[in-house]
């Protein structure tokens, strides 16, 4: 028992070091894949309340830029609107439609925190459980896809964005006749590039052609823009295209974006659940 | 000024700079600028390394939680501040430290503070993005980030240790 006292008196310095080491590193490991707790992201009180006041002073800085990017896309939306159509033959009779229903209904959201030069980008979201946000779903702005909502508290939401390690994303790039489904990852070295895994080299990709979302996980609809391909070249020994793309949104100056709640998700997922998971 | 207060003070205001502006800044070629280094490595002399690691903690604790990083920079500031003494004692003078002096470069020389701040902000840097990257084949990357980063931290520290002395002098 002596020898173990003087032991631990001996290793004491190195001892603290190491449970402290050990207390962070779970930390780290453990936050990246769930976040249990509120309290040690930027969605605790205390964190969110200074990032707001320091929101307040620089959310002004991209505002004319934010702002005409909105009128753009109003002016999109206005332009197939029906009622400021003219009408070419006044005798149809207007129906009302029953061919399609609301599939996706949208939550807008501003962007309150973020970062895009760390290996591992979160964006923090004004909105959360009180408006309907829950982990897991999409969220993209104006001109691209933006992540995943991977915690949300009830006022707040943290974003695991598109520039993370494992985002993995399904994506389509679209081809003349067909298209080439992927992954999306990000390699961390620039937050305009990114990269996409699984295409497989037989066919030959052109530069610039579209990469969109593929939409079958339920995430995400099918064709929101996310990048066009820049850069392709084959992995050596793999039958594999490296296929590097260039987003099409700018994270450095995002400010709104909009949150995705799928309708029919618990339906998809109740009829996935079904599959026997042995085959 | 007590020394505790001084450092508490000192504490908070590195804290909200780094999560409230440094954070902030996104300057592109994965370039990160760190102060917090610079706080632990003001520390005073006579403190001990278990109370230090704990204050290292601490401030990492705050970090990360503004800035969504999940205990990386604790991480990495209990490792400099686990380091900090095995440092000092390496290029300290042979009679010991003077305990009435700071660990600044106006009290002990810009050599030793050269070289002394930037062995430590190089470990800790280095061990920052080792753990963020997490891939032994992208070491080059590692090693372009943990420069740049670092050396423009260095350079902000120098300029902050300047309004330090400044006010210091005016006293």
């Amino acid at each position: 028992m002596r020898n173990l006292i003087a032991f631990l008196q001996r290793f004491r310095i190195f001892l603290v070091f190491a449970v402290l080491q050990i207390l962070a590193l779970t930390w780290y490991v453990t936050y990246l894949s769930f976040p249990r707790n509120q309290f040690l992201t930027t969605n605790n009180n205390i964190a969110i309340q200074f990032l707001e006041w320091e929101h307040d002073l620089t959310k002004h800085f991209n505002l004319s830029k934010n702002n005409s990017q909105l009128q753009w896309e109003n002016i999109y939306w206005r332009k197939r609107q029906p009622q400021f159509m003219y009408q070419l033959s006044r005798s149809k009779v207007k129906v009302n439609d029953t061919i399609y229903e609301q599939q996706y209904t949208y939550i807008p959201a501003e962007v309150i925190n973020s970062s895009i030069d760390r290996r591992n980008n979160y964006f923090t979201l004004n909105v959360g459980t009180a408006q309907g946000i829950k982990r897991g779903m999409g969220v993209f702005c104006q001109q691209g896809v933006v992540g995943v909502i991977h915690y949300a508290s009830k006022h707040y939401s943290l974003v695991k964005t598109v520039l993370t390690k494992d985002i993995n994303i399904d994506v389509n790039i679209h081809m003349k006749k067909t298209d080439l489904p992927g992954l999306l990852k990000w390699d961390g070295r620039d937050a305009r590039y990114g990269m996409i895994t699984g295409i497989n080299n037989d066919l030959r990709i052109k530069k610039w052609s579209k990469v969109e979302t593929r939409g079958g996980s339920g995430i995400f609809p099918k064709g929101i823009p996310v990048g066009k391909v820049s850069f392709t070249e084959p992995i050596e020994g793999q039958a594999l295209w490296k296929v590097e793309i260039r987003y099409a949104a700018d994270y450095r100056r995002l400010q709104r974006v909009y949150v995705i709640k799928n309708l029919h998700l618990a339906e998809q997922t109740a009829l996935e659940a079904r599959i026997p998971d042995d085959e | 000024m007590n020394v505790v207060y001084k450092h508490i003070i000192r504490f908070v205001v590195f804290a909200f700079l780094q999560a409230l502006v440094f954070n902030q800044l996104n300057i592109g070629f994965g370039i990160h600028l760190m102060i917090q280094p610079l706080f632990i490595m003001l520390l005073p002399f006579e403190l001990t390394v278990i109370p230090m690691m704990g204050i290292a903690f601490l401030m990492g604790l705050v970090i990360d939680i503004f800035s969504n990083t999940y205990g990386l920079n604790t991480s990495s500031l209990v490792l400099m501040a686990y380091l900090r003494p095995i440092v000092f004692k390496f290029y300290g003078p042979r009679e010991g430290y003077d305990p009435l002096k700071e660990p600044t470069s106006q009290d002990m020389g810009s050599n030793w503070f050269t070289v002394v701040y930037s062995i430590l902000l190089g470990l800790h840097t280095f061990w920052f993005f080792l753990l963020e990257i997490f891939e032994i084949g992208r070491l080059g990357f590692i090693l372009q980030k943990t420069l740049l980063s670092g050396g423009l931290s260095f350079l902000l520290a120098l300029l902050i240790q300047s309004f330090i002395l400044n006010s210091k002098q005016k006293k």
